[in-house]
Formats: structure tokens, sequence, C-alpha cells
């Protein structure tokens, strides 16, 4: 059976403020973690990309230096996440299959997140799970109960995570928030560790 | 912020195409409640603005206004019917938005931005490859317009049909060969396509372009796109130096790729500077050397 995950605050905070922060456009990234057991603990989250969020040779970059960053901080890229332009659209799609195949190279159970973009802004999680079935070969929902919800394998750190992270946007702390798009237009963006962003002890 | 000074930002931002929702909203929205809309040309402008990002953010209640201004002061504009159709489309099903473009459509098949908005709405709806047909026909009709063929470029990157995608960005690079941006997307498509010599040819000339007016651009860290053309060159002659898959346009890479990857590294490295970024250079300065 495929491992659940927890999500951090702080992993839940980057990925919400990188979504809310580029409404209009796909954004991307990657989980890192370990795993304990059967739970992949995501602790951190590496903001990718807004402009073209393909398998381009920006994300091929940007994945290395994020796979770098992991080890220096002992962690592995354990999964990816998305949103999609398209708010009612929560497949991976064919780019988002092709990344994740290529994580599973280094981490067997790596899984992707995709923001739904209806219940985005809610007090609900607003991710849905992706994992990879052997069996059929093929990239489904996690199969179980909703996940981020009382009995679900999928949990994050703190029930009230979005609704404070909700709030935090409504201050405009996603405004300093960059990915590694920022970082090639300006390379004084500290898209690895966002640390302007995430101030509060998350 | 002064009137005065809110106004002059919500130009640039139009100027800029810049869409800023929440900013321009906040400011629109304090100048509109004190009557100090401006009143002139610029005032429409402004209200067309106002009205967008009242849409992005669901306050729908400001959009009615200004759309209310607008269809008073132009009745039957192409332009204001438009922007009626994407309120439409924050409230209402797929359909009958269709259908209301489609009958803006029947009145005047040369109103491009609703030909754009049907594209837009039947992407949306998922219905891909009606859109990609209606963006198609679109384009036999409005040749000229750069965005349209970004747009069908998008779709087809999308759907990883980067040859597709090549052949759109090649007729908004004839359209627009002044724009670096365009060809650092041709150039980062070919190299998604795997044809390396392709997209290395496209970053040199984009960056040509961006740095042929630097005074001394060997001792300037390079900024903005030329920051991001430089890790596209580095990364393409690693590879080719590794020797990558041939190139599917036959295209030939440089003869002098060890000098190129040199000078890449070197202006890449250049650009992370100061105690602040030296554990982005540490990390950067691992992935350069790396075989």
């Amino acid at each position: 059976m495929a491992p659940g995950a927890t999500i951090s605050s702080t992993s839940y905070y980057k990925l919400y403020f990188h979504a809310a922060k580029h409404p209009h456009q796909p954004v991307n990234g990657v989980l890192l973690g370990q795993q304990v057991g059967n739970v992949v603990k995501v602790e951190d989250v590496i903001p990718l990309l807004h402009h073209w969020t393909s398998l381009s040779p920006m994300m091929e970059i940007g994945l290395d230096l994020a796979g770098q960053h992991a080890d220096e901080s002992g962690l592995k890229v354990v999964g990816y996440y998305q949103a999609r332009t398209n708010v009612s659209d929560v497949g991976l799609g064919p780019v988002g299959e092709k990344i994740l195949q290529r994580l599973q190279e280094k981490f067997k159970d790596a899984f992707g997140l995709v923001i739904d973009g209806e219940d985005f802004g809610t007090d609900k999680a607003a991710l849905i799970p992706w994992i990879y079935i052997a069996e059929s070969s093929q990239w489904k929902v996690a199969p179980g109960s909703e996940a981020f919800t009382p009995g679900s394998a999928y949990q994050l750190a703190s029930i009230d995570l979005p609704t404070s992270a909700k709030d935090y946007v409504k201050q405009g702390l996603h405004q300093a928030f960059g990915d590694f798009d920022d970082h090639l237009e300006d390379v004084s963006i500290d898209w690895l560790r966002n640390r302007t962003c995430i101030p509060f002890e998350a | 912020m002064s009137l005065s000074d809110s106004l002059q930002k919500l130009a640039s931002y139009r100027v800029n195409n810049s869409r800023a929702s929440q900013d321009v909203f906040k400011k629109g929205e304090a100048l509109l409640k004190a009557g100090k809309a401006p009143r002139d040309e610029e005032g429409w402008a402004f209200l067309e603005q106002l009205a967008l990002a009242a849409i992005d953010l669901d306050r729908l209640e400001v959009a009615e206004i200004c759309l209310q201004k607008l269809a008073d002061k132009f009745p039957g504009s192409p332009r204001v019917d438009v922007l009626t159709g994407i309120r439409m489309e924050a409230t209402q099903g797929i359909t009958p938005v269709l259908e209301y473009y489609n009958e803006l459509l029947l009145q005047d098949p040369t109103n491009a931005a609703a030909w754009k908005r049907r594209i837009s709405v039947l992407r949306r709806a998922r219905s891909v490859d009606k859109a990609t047909e209606e963006l198609i026909e679109y384009l036999d009709t409005f040749y000229t317009d750069p965005e349209g063929w970004l747009e069908l470029a998008d779709i087809y990157v999308s759907n990883r049909q980067y040859t597709s995608a090549l052949q759109a960005l090649s007729h908004a690079l004839v359209l627009n060969p002044q724009n670096p941006f365009t060809f650092v997307q041709f150039a980062e498509t070919a190299y998604s396509a795997s044809d390396l010599p392709l997209a290395l040819k496209m970053f040199l000339l984009a960056i040509d372009m961006i740095e042929r007016d630097l005074d001394s651009p060997e001792s300037t860290p390079p900024t903005g796109l030329a920051f991001r053309t430089w890790w596209g060159i580095k990364l393409s002659t690693r590879h080719l130096l590794e020797g990558g898959p041939s190139s599917p346009s036959n295209t030939s890479a440089p003869k002098n790729l060890k000098a190129l990857d040199v000078l890449a590294t070197e202006r890449i490295l250049s650009a992370y500077k100061g105690k602040e970024l030296e554990y982005q250079r540490r990390l950067v300065e691992g992935w350069v050397v790396r075989k």
C-alpha cells in the first residue's frame, strides 16, 4: 500500500502563497521530506515555476537545485505540486505525470498534490493527492476517504492551516513570495527558503 | 498615496498590461467612491480596468457600477459587450456564456476579443480540441495577432506536442522579431522537444538581442531575461558537450561549444554576489561543475 502523508505548516503556507500569488497562471513546485514508517512527512516546499510549467529547461535546473538543497537539509524530494489555470481542473495532466515519473527514479513513492481551485480560499485543505498505481501503470487520485479529513491517510499538521493561510494572504504576506521563475528574473529572490515570507513560527 | 499618484500607478499597469488585480481594485475603488474617477478619455479605460479587477476578486457589485457607466457611454460597443461577457463568465454556466459570445460573433464576425473569450471559455470547459480548432480558425482571419499564436503554442505545450508548439511559435517570431521573450520561449520549447542545437541557437539570438546594447557586457552581471537566457545556454551546451540527441530540425551546433560553456558559467556565477547569496552561489557552483 502506498504511504500516506502529513503536510507541515511551512509546506502548506508555501504552496498556498504560491498559488495565491498567481491566480491566473499555473504554478508548480516540489515537496521535500522523509518517509517515517508508512507516512511521508512533507517538511518543506520549493516553488519552481509560474510562466511555462512544462518540463522545460528551467524546470530541469530548478529540480536539480531543489534536489541539492534537499540533500543539504537532510531531506528528499518526495513529491510535486501544481495548480492549474482552470480552477476546476484537478488532473495531473501529461506534464505533471512526466515530472512525477522523474521524481520516482529517486523516491519510489513520490506523489502529487493538485491544488483544487474550487475549494481554495475556503476552510478546506483544497489539495488532491495523486499516487501511482503500479498494477494499472496509471496515476490516480489516492483512494480512501476524502483526503485531509479525519480518518484519511493524508493530514495537515494542524486542521486550521487553511484558515490561517487565508488570513495571511489577506494581510498580503504572499506578495513577497518568490519561486525559481522569479529568481531567474531577480537573483536576490530567495526561492529556496522564502525566509522573508514565512517569518512566523510555522 | 495621493489620488494623482494612484491614477498614475493605474495608468502604468495598463501600459504594461499588468493585471495586479488586488492593487488595481484597492486604488480604483477608492477613486470611484471619492468621485475622483477621471472624466476624460482615460476615464473609460480606468472603468474597464477596475471592472476586470473587481470580477477577478469577486466584487461583482463594483464591476456592475463600472459596466453600467460604460454601457451608458458606449451603447453597442464591442469592447463593452465583451466586458459584459467576462462578467457573465463569473456567475453563469458555460452554455449561456458560449451562446452570448456566439451572438456577438453573428452580429460582428470581426470582434476579435469575443473570439478570444470564446476560445478561452472552451479551453476552460476542457473542450481543448474544439478550442484548438477555433483558435486555428481565428488565426486564419487574424494572422497578425501574436498573442493568438502564443496561446496556440501554450495549448500544444500543455499536451506535450512540442513540434506543433514550435510551428505556432515561429509565427509569433515572424510577427515579433524584436521581442527577445518570444525567442527565449521558442528556445525553451525547442529544448523540451529535445532539439538542443535549435534551442541553443535561439538562446544565443536572444542573448545577442538583450546584451548587444550594453557598454561592457562581460563586466556587467546579467539581470532579468539575460540571466534566464544564460542558464538556458549553459544547460544546452552542457548536454551538447555530453553528446546529446541529434537535431530533428537538422540545426547544427556551434563549433565553439567549450568556450560558450565556460562563458555561460562565468556569466551565471557573476550574478551571485554578496553575503546574502553565498548559500545559493555554493549550490549553483555545485551544479555547474557537475558532470
